[in-house]
């Protein structure tokens, strides 16, 4: 009773090839470019930056010069600076794949991370003023 | 490999009786798998499938009804006690998983260890599992989380395979 036999192997390295291929293909054609963030002021897109630009800085919006944000140059992002008065939003950390998000609710700003391409692939965040 | 036929020497009750025993055990294991710890990397869907060992060894020693038996009633436990969404994975899953078995038993006979076999079932329960998430998700690419399943499928049929092999001994003594 052997523990691997010759058509074992050959089973198994037929699916990591076929798993190889559909990742390939995958990446080759269907891969997200680089994510951007949205930045929400109350519920109503005041800005968007693309992730991949592979750059450190700080910016506000003009909506709010007091909360400061920092891009970074992996291509994450966070809250850096706010008035708030519990920096829930800084504590939320950095940012990165699509789908998370980080909130400043005493202000009304959401960041939100999106897909490059065009899709409803994200999260749907509202507030109220 | 070893996949002598239990069911030869055995009366329609005793293996009736079998078969409920897998069951139970099946259930059992997929119990205490729950226990365990989230894994380091933290993927959805993915788990080892410890219930497989008994289902393989109702295909190896009992036959192929057996274990399509097992399968069935297994999703119809979990229909009661996880619901429909669940139930349907599960009865897919199990339902592939136990035919792509068996065919490869039926295919290569000797020229495949319960390792290959195994991998084989664990792949294609993920494939049946995969196919119904993508009727339920419409519109969702998903289709990039294959490769995670066939992998990770590998991997977990790989380990209960060693299992079975580890438990041969403890199950041969129940009969």
């Amino acid at each position: 009773m052997n523990f691997v036999k010759k058509y074992d192997i050959i089973i198994i390295s037929f699916i990591l090839a076929v798993s190889l291929v559909f990742w390939m293909t995958y990446e080759v054609f269907f891969a997200d470019q680089s994510p951007k963030a949205e930045i929400y002021y109350y519920s109503e897109l005041v800005k968007t930056v693309d992730l991949g630009q592979g750059i450190e800085k700080n910016f506000s919006i003009e909506e709010n010069p007091n909360v400061v944000f920092h891009l970074f140059e992996d291509g994450s992002i966070c809250f850096e600076e706010s008035d708030c008065p519990h920096k829930l939003c800084i504590k939320a950390g950095k940012q990165y794949w699509p789908g998370q998000f980080a909130a400043c609710l005493p202000n009304g700003i959401i960041l939100k991370i999106v897909p490059g391409e065009n899709s409803d692939r994200d999260v749907d965040i509202v507030i109220g003023n | 490999m070893e996949t002598f036929r239990l069911s030869e020497n055995m009366n329609k009750i005793q293996i009736l009786v079998f078969s409920g025993l897998l069951f139970a055990i099946a259930l059992i294991l997929s119990l205490v798998e729950s226990f365990f710890p989230i894994m380091p990397i933290a993927v959805p869907g993915v788990k080892i499938g410890l219930s497989n060992i008994a289902v393989m060894y109702a295909i190896f020693f009992l036959g192929a009804r057996q274990a399509y038996a097992i399968a069935i009633l297994k999703a119809l436990f979990v229909f009661f006690t996880r619901g429909f969404i669940a139930s349907t994975l599960s009865l897919s899953g199990g339902l592939l998983s136990v035919t792509g078995m068996i065919l490869m038993l039926f295919l290569l006979k000797e020229k495949v260890s319960y390792s290959g076999i195994s991998v084989v079932g664990a792949v294609s329960h993920n494939i049946g599992q995969f196919l119904v998430v993508s009727l339920i998700y419409v519109g969702v690419s998903i289709w990039a989380y294959l490769p995670v399943l066939l992998i990770t499928g590998v991997i977990a049929g790989l380990l209960t395979a060693t299992l079975l092999r580890i438990l041969l001994p403890a199950l041969k003594r129940l009969v």
